[in-house]
């Protein structure tokens, strides 16, 4: 006696999936013997199974999605056990700064070299606590590079990179105080000393130098008075 | 463990059903850069779940994240521009007698994935899950949160659905 009273519909499709038990397939298999409209439609949706299969894309694309998120993840995850989250401020830091009065283009400049370092996670190309080991690696990438001061009064010298700044490449070198990164760029300059004066923007705050022929920027989220408190340690040292 | 070691375990458990989760995300949002978005977006919410993972199928567990990544996209989209109304499922036609099965041997890829574009995505999903992805009614059961009836039923009339848009209704031909 045939177990289907009417076709197998889904056990059809049980059966071409290869989901059904050795007892479910010989019962699809008896009635498939004695009904040609039954065998018609498997053969059609097996056909339709190769058509699938032989139109399956490559998808090359996914294996870089997920070195980009890993990568990404292992960036991040270095920011945050150096500095606590600044990277989310980064995009911020781009609108806000505009706003500082003078010297808007390098103002931009500054931010945009900081969120990148940060976004990228490479918030140093060289890690050093060591000013001279720093001094070393930036002279032998810069034709001429500002000696970087050692860390002190709660500031931690992290290390250096170089950034492209106002059409020119300079030295970064950079501070932590407390959870906070601070980036400072300094380039020889003919410009006449000027006070530093640290100015907030937004969640940002921006200092501006320049002291016996060395101009100096700087820029965190840290407070005024941490960077104030960073320029003068800057400048105290260079005697 | 490091971040350093868990992301490269990360990509080591993913990377196996990455090009799937692609696939499905294309199925499932018809358009590349969307599906690129859900993509990452998935493989960031999986690696941080992905320690948590304690199931069978580290696949059908990928899967099921691009799916919601991908409805949710779907559903802010919807917000936006309404428009596309939620896909109805049709009811399985009667089956057709085959030479259906040499009309579908002569067609290319292209026409397969413009028909399954006029599937409804419900019919899209499961079918690129079983006939591309290979994944048993199990897996795609624990992808869709469904009970392996309805895979089953759903697959069925899929299947009718995708061959009348390629070789048309054999009932409405001369």
């Amino acid at each position: 006696m045939n177990p289907f009273d009417e076709h197998p519909r889904g056990a059809l499709h049980a059966y071409l999936d290869g989901e059904l038990s050795l007892e479910g397939s010989l019962e699809v298999e008896a009635h498939l013997a004695s009904c040609s409209s039954c065998r018609q439609q498997l053969e059609t949706f097996r056909a339709l199974r190769r058509l699938l299969q032989s139109a399956k894309s490559a998808a090359p694309e996914a294996d870089l999605a997920l070195m980009r998120v890993t990568r990404n993840v292992r960036a991040r995850r270095r920011r945050v056990f150096a500095v606590g989250g600044v990277g989310a401020l980064a995009a911020a830091a781009l609108v806000a700064l505009v706003l500082v009065r003078g010297s808007a283009g390098v103002v931009q400049e500054v931010a945009t070299a900081h969120a990148r370092a940060l976004d990228s996670g490479r918030s140093v190309e060289l890690a050093s606590d060591d000013p001279a080991t720093l001094e070393r690696w930036l002279s032998a990438r810069l034709p001429e590079s500002v000696p970087p001061t050692a860390g002190g009064d709660g500031f931690a010298l992290r290390g250096a990179r170089v950034d492209s700044l106002d059409g020119r490449r300079v030295a970064t070198v950079v501070y932590q105080v407390r959870n906070h990164l601070v980036d400072v760029f300094a380039w020889p300059s003919a410009e006449k000393d000027m006070e530093p004066r640290p100015t907030v923007a937004g969640r940002w705050t921006v200092c501006r130098w320049s002291h016996r022929g060395v101009a100096y920027w700087m820029v965190s989220d840290a407070g005024t008075e941490d960077l104030k408190a960073l320029a003068t340690l800057i400048k105290d040292r260079r005697t | 463990m490091g971040v350093e070691d868990e992301s490269r375990e990360f990509e080591r458990f993913a990377r196996p059903h990455a090009a799937a989760a692609l696939r499905l995300a294309r199925t499932l949002v018809r358009n590349e850069a969307d599906a690129q978005d859900v993509l990452q977006d998935s493989f960031l919410r999986a690696f941080r779940h992905f320690r948590g993972f304690s199931g069978d199928s580290p696949r059908a567990w990928l899967l099921s994240i691009v799916r919601n990544v991908s409805f949710t996209l779907w559903r802010k989209r919807e917000r936006d521009e309404p428009g596309e109304a939620e896909p109805t499922l049709e009811a399985e036609p009667d089956p057709a007698p085959s030479a259906e099965a040499r009309l579908l041997e002569a067609c290319d890829a292209g026409e397969v994935h413009a028909a399954l574009d006029r599937l409804p995505g419900l019919h899209r999903e499961v079918l690129v899950l079983r006939e591309m992805e290979e994944c048993s009614y199990r897996e795609i059961a624990d992808i869709l949160g469904v009970p392996i009836g309805t895979v089953m039923s759903r697959l069925s009339r899929a299947r009718a659905q995708l061959v009348k848009e390629l070789v048309g209704d054999p009932r409405s031909k001369n």
